[in-house]
């Protein structure tokens, strides 16, 4: 489990849905949730938040340019590379801290990803949970 | 309302505790207390039940005393409408299910109860047997049923599951959540087992050295704090295996086996029996009809 610090800077509610901005160390991170200032309490402009989301759930990715929907994205340094038969675990160093990610060690060599290698971690919005 | 203020000094094993305990909750409540044993559960209920005095403190039940220290009151056990169950079944030996449910009747007190009673915990095939030939769980069954005989205003059960194996006290679970609602009882049950804790209370108090030091929703009191995921489900880890980075934990949830990959941190590595929180996402899981 990925666990960051955020600030919340906006909240967009929709019927039950919100719609939350946070500033997590510079990165803007979007996150939607099935809850509203009314229902939960820490919903509010201000507030420091966990932002939580899975290993596996955490993209990656090499190079400056690409077009992705994928709004969520904290650029870092990879430290450390733990690749299994099929699976591999990645650690990216960001200014957010230390994002884990578990992507497919067929990925890992199409990307060529090593130690060192510069790359982004991208979340989508609707992985993301949130916690007081 | 339950108003319930008791203070009495003790002798634990690990010497003197002073128990101080002063709670408030609504009529109707399915109140858990939760703690280490010699923390003082026990001794609690025995006041309660008025089988024990307090060295202060005063019950109120439903607007009705049942002890005030200050005033020198002491509602005698037989006048408090408490139904009491234990871990071991305190049946008499040498009468049937239903003698031994009858002699839970107060004086001129109609056998209808009975009748209902043997109806809803569905202990008609049972009546005429010594408590020597059923089961753990039928045994309890019948504790429970006796226990409500009098129909007690408030229910105390002290660790009544703890000796049966798991579907039993799923069963009893659900029989105990039945009379909890069908007799407008207010249910104190002392219990270690948190998916058994999470299922049947509404609040939870954890008693510590004779102190409440945390209190609240049981989901709420065990997990500290509120995730924002929407399939939130409680059970326990039944196995752990390993492979590579991560860890396949099958998970116990009510009676359904679910498997979740959880990628290994060696601070929080998970073993069989560990009580554990599986959050989710509302977005995620998929949704098929069946049937």
């Amino acid at each position: 489990m990925n666990s960051l610090k955020g600030i919340i800077t906006n909240i967009t509610v929709n019927g039950s849905l919100s719609l939350v901005h946070l500033d997590v160390s510079g990165a803007v991170f979007s996150v939607i949730v099935i809850d509203t200032p009314k229902t939960a309490s820490y919903l509010s402009t201000g507030n420091q938040v966990s932002v939580i989301f899975k290993e596996t759930e955490v993209v990656i990715g090499t190079g400056k340019e690409f077009n992705v929907s994928l709004q969520n994205r904290l650029e870092g340094k990879i430290s450390e590379i733990q690749s299994g038969e099929l699976l591999s675990k990645i650690i990216l160093d960001t200014n957010a801290g230390k994002i884990v990610s578990v992507i497919t060690t067929r990925a890992v060599k199409n990307l060529g990803l090593k130690r060192g290698t510069e790359a982004v971690a991208l979340i989508k919005t609707n992985e993301i949970m949130l916690t007081a | 309302m339950i108003e319930l203020s008791v203070h009495k000094k003790l002798r634990a094993p690990s010497g003197e505790m002073q128990l101080s305990v002063d709670i408030n909750f609504p009529k109707r409540s399915f109140v858990c207390i939760y703690g280490k044993s010699g923390s003082g559960k026990t001794t609690l209920f025995k006041i309660i039940s008025g089988i024990m005095q307090p060295d202060r403190g005063q019950i109120v039940v439903n607007g009705k005393t049942w002890l005030k220290t200050d005033d020198k009151f002491h509602l005698k056990p037989q006048k408090r409408k408490v139904g009491f169950v234990f871990q071991d079944y305190a049946l008499f030996p040498n009468m049937t299910v239903l003698e031994n449910l009858e002699y839970g009747l107060e004086k001129g007190q109609s056998k209808s109860i009975i009748d209902e009673l043997i109806g809803l915990m569905e202990l008609g095939v049972l009546a005429d047997r010594k408590p020597d030939t059923i089961s753990g769980g039928q045994k309890q069954r019948v504790a429970l049923a006796r226990a409500l005989v009098q129909k007690p205003e408030i229910l105390l059960l002290d660790e009544p599951l703890s000796a049966l194996d798991h579907e039993m006290r799923i069963k009893l679970q659900e029989y105990i959540l039945k009379v909890h609602q069908q007799y407008e009882l207010t249910t104190l049950l002392i219990s270690h087992d948190v998916s058994e804790i999470l299922k049947m209370a509404d609040t939870l108090y954890h008693l510590d050295d004779g102190k409440i030091i945390r209190q609240g929703k049981p989901v709420e009191v065990f997990t500290r704090k509120e995730i924002s995921g929407k399939l939130q489900l409680t059970g326990e880890v039944v196995a752990v295996e390993p492979q590579d980075f991560m860890c396949l934990i099958t998970v116990l949830i009510g009676n359904e086996l679910a498997k979740v990959v959880v990628v290994r941190n060696e601070k929080e590595l998970l073993k069989p029996g560990d009580k554990v929180l599986i959050a989710s996402k509302a977005f995620n899981p998929v949704v098929k009809k069946i049937g």
